[in-house]
């Protein structure tokens, strides 16, 4: 047994200790909670769950595909393109007819915006690096104005629930939404390790993929849309949250290596557990009252991933 | 070999490009299974768009390509990833992946997605990496490995495919002259050992000469030259393909060589004296080289046919007075050279080692001295004189009582040759050319 195996043989009981630490935090201190309260937060652990582990499978097929180290749902103009959708379908009321509309629209925004990204980036066939984070930022913040101007225009009633949202918020208001964006986060997270070998080979560019046998006309499409769909069922579940998907494909890439055999579950289990842990600890911080989840995975994952960096740069990516 | 066997590539009346605009226009091609087979020509000639449309990464405006008798556009990805490896020029590793998960990366078409790699794929990637030499650095990342080394687990990377065809686009021309030969001759063995058909596409014309045993030489997409690199690679058709003066010779492993010469083009401007030189053997290329340079007009003799000095000579267009191979020097080839000495303004003798052959050319020195003129020697000719009777050194010696330059070398012979030029009584006018 090697001392990657063993690791990715640790991370299970590593992760249930995190999440069984995040039951017992809770606004109103340590301990085990009423039934009630134990449910809620018991939700909201599964919600942090499913959204991290979105977030960060994302974020390691977005880096492979684009093989742009800064490449991740938010810095795409993913997550805001889908919280754009996710926003319409709060207001125009699409998303009371049906639990499944919200990811939907979510996912439609989502993927539109990635392939405007793409074409505003792609200059003589190619899309390069500073190309497409670029465009990622300038269709990003015009994902993010065209939400302000929903939100400026919007009735009060709703208000409260979009910015709660905006910034971040793992509170379940719907079982039924959770139980969709789970299964869509499931189905995309195990389609995501299905094209692991075909992940592999896109990482050393287009065309040495093809020359290793892989359909690339067809397999970086799939990729795409497998990433996007499952960032925007995470978005339309817990809004805006950066950084996950940047730096828990980067720290777990830096310990099991860049195989995404192993990447990929990796990832979604740590992604999974680190904001689930991000929360608690949002939680607890200025108890009785709560951070924004988004600020705590910023403020731990900043110096976390400049550790990272610094530790194991050659682990990482290449300079 | 097989005769019923169908060639590796054939590709018929292929025509490709971008957008409608043909690179490679109506080009027929029949590649036999074993081959090593090199492809050269000038930038935008086709050779990469070749490549590509055989490879199956772009696909022909018209015209079909088969690979051992099968429709390349019929192959599926992992049907096609068995018959054909490419190995590019650079591959980009942009995550720290180990050397042994890149040559695994070469299975792809034939890895299971949940489990691990299966017995058949670890044999074939232990055996790549055997092949290749890359076994003891299999754990270390790619990512710190030299370009060199890099190369070789590309190479293994394609090995792994098992591949019938390998395929090296430019894969060698960001190497040092080292790791180049050392990737091409590992590729030549993959070629004899596994009988792997090999095509190259290279600028490295010398490179592909030595290595191919038969070349192609595309221009403008279509097909100048098909044949054993002696046939192609000839003065009349590189200079066709590639519009410079080119010279092509014979090198010591008996393969040809190839050398541009663009700075001796014919109109090179002529700004200083007219300078003889005496010289032969290659103990002239240098000083003949940096005089034309410097713009002085230059002749040189008497020296014989074939002479690597003559070759040198003709390749700079200098005039040379030359009598038959092997031969000691004769009365008409000395008058030929006296003429040419009695133009100069200056007389040079190199390095020449003296026989009972050539020591008549020290007759000229004396000539040009009592002319008045300034004669530059070279030091040293009494450890070159060869002659039974010491005659060279003794005509040394009353060439330097007459008041001829010694120089320690070539560089010494520069910095005095000007002045000596401007003392001269005629002011280094000498015949003007």
């Amino acid at each position: 047994m090697t001392k990657r195996d063993w690791i990715v043989w640790m991370a299970g009981p590593v992760a249930l200790l995190a999440l069984g630490f995040c039951l017992l935090a809770g606004a109103a201190g340590w301990g085990i909670p009423s039934d009630v309260i134990f449910r809620l937060r018991l939700e909201r652990m599964v919600a942090g769950f499913v959204v991290g582990a979105a977030l960060a499978a994302a974020g390691t097929v977005f880096q492979a595909l684009l093989r742009n180290p800064l490449a991740e749902p938010y810095v795409l103009g993913v997550s805001s393109g889908a919280g754009l959708g996710a926003a319409f379908a709060i207001l125009s009321g699409a998303a009371a007819w049906h639990v499944a509309t919200m990811p939907l629209i979510a996912f439609v925004f989502g993927a539109a915006t990635l392939f405007l990204v793409y074409r505003l980036a792609l200059v003589g066939g190619r899309a390069s690096v500073y190309g497409l984070v670029l465009s990622g930022v300038i269709v990003s913040s015009v994902c993010s104005s065209m939400l302000m101007f929903l939100i400026w225009v919007s009735p009060t009633p709703v208000l409260h629930g979009i910015i709660g949202w905006m910034l971040g918020n793992l509170e379940v208001y719907s079982r039924p939404l959770l139980l969709t964006a789970s299964v869509a986060v499931a189905l995309g997270v195990v389609a995501i390790r299905a094209m692991a070998p075909e992940l592999n080979a896109l990482t050393l560019g287009g065309d040495a993929a093809h020359y290793a046998g892989v359909r690339t006309r067809v397999a970086v499409p799939l990729g795409l849309g497998l990433a996007t769909l499952t960032a925007a069922a995470g978005v339309s579940l817990g809004g805006l949250i950066g950084f996950v998907g940047l730096v828990v494909p980067h720290g777990v890439r830096a310990i099991v290596g860049a195989d995404h055999r192993r990447l990929v579950p990796v990832s979604a289990l740590a992604g999974g557990v680190f904001l689930a842990v991000c929360d608690a600890v949002a939680r607890l911080v200025l108890a009785p009252r709560e951070l924004p989840v988004g600020v705590v995975t910023a403020m731990i994952g900043g110096p976390f991933f400049l550790l990272i960096l610094r530790r194991r740069r050659r682990g990482g990516w290449l300079e | 070999m097989n005769a019923c066997e169908p060639a590796a590539i054939q590709a018929e009346a292929l025509c490709a490009g971008y957008r409608g605009r043909p690179v490679i226009s109506d080009l027929t091609l029949t590649v036999a299974a074993g081959e090593i087979l090199g492809v050269a020509g000038p930038n935008g000639a086709g050779k990469t768009t070749l490549l590509r449309c055989l490879a199956g990464l772009c696909a022909p405006l018209s015209g079909s390509i088969r690979l051992f008798g099968k429709q390349l556009a019929d192959l599926t990805g992992q049907a096609r990833a068995r018959c054909l490896a490419v190995v590019p020029q650079e591959t980009e590793t942009p995550m720290a992946f180990t050397v042994e998960e890149i040559v695994m990366i070469g299975r792809t078409a034939s890895l299971p997605r949940w489990r691990g790699p299966a017995a058949g794929d670890r044999a074939a990637v232990e055996r790549a990496m055997a092949y290749t030499d890359v076994v003891e650095m299999k754990d270390r990342p790619v990512t710190e490995l030299s370009g060199g080394e890099k190369q070789r687990v590309i190479v293994a990377m394609a090995l792994a495919q098992e591949p019938r065809i390998l395929f090296m686009d430019e894969a060698t021309s960001h190497l040092d002259i080292h790791h180049r030969l050392e990737i091409m001759q590992l590729v030549e063995r993959i070629n004899i050992e596994q009988g792997v058909t090999v095509m190259m596409v290279s600028h490295d014309l010398n490179l592909t000469a030595e290595f191919c045993r038969r070349v192609l030489l595309l221009k403008d997409g279509k097909l100048l030259g098909d044949g054993p690199p002696r046939d192609v690679f000839t003065e009349p058709l590189l200079r066709q393909a590639y519009p410079c003066n080119i010279h092509v010779q014979p090198t010591v492993s008996g393969s040809v060589a190839v050398v541009p010469a663009p700075r001796f083009s014919e109109r090179a401007p002529v700004r200083g004296a007219r300078i003889h030189v005496v010289c032969g053997g290659g103990s002239g290329g240098e000083i003949l080289r940096r005089l034309t340079l410097g713009g002085y007009a230059v002749t040189c003799g008497a020296l014989n046919e074939g002479d690597s000095d003559a070759r040198v000579a003709g390749a700079l267009g200098i005039g040379a007075a030359l009598e038959k191979p092997f031969l000691p020097v004769g009365a008409a080839a000395l008058e030929q050279a006296r003429k040419l000495a009695k133009d100069a303004a200056a007389l040079v003798v190199a390095a020449v080692p003296f026989g009972t052959g050539n020591v008549a050319n020290l007759i000229l020195a004396d000539e040009s001295l009592s002319a008045g003129k300034p004669v530059l020697i070279l030091d040293g000719a009494e450890s070159r004189d060869y002659t039974p009777a010491r005659e060279a050194e003794a005509r040394m010696r009353v060439l330097r009582s007459n008041g001829a330059e010694f120089c320690r070398d070539p560089a010494d012979l520069f910095e005095r040759l000007s002045p000596a030029l401007a003392r001269a009584p005629g002011g280094g006018a000498g015949k003007s050319p």
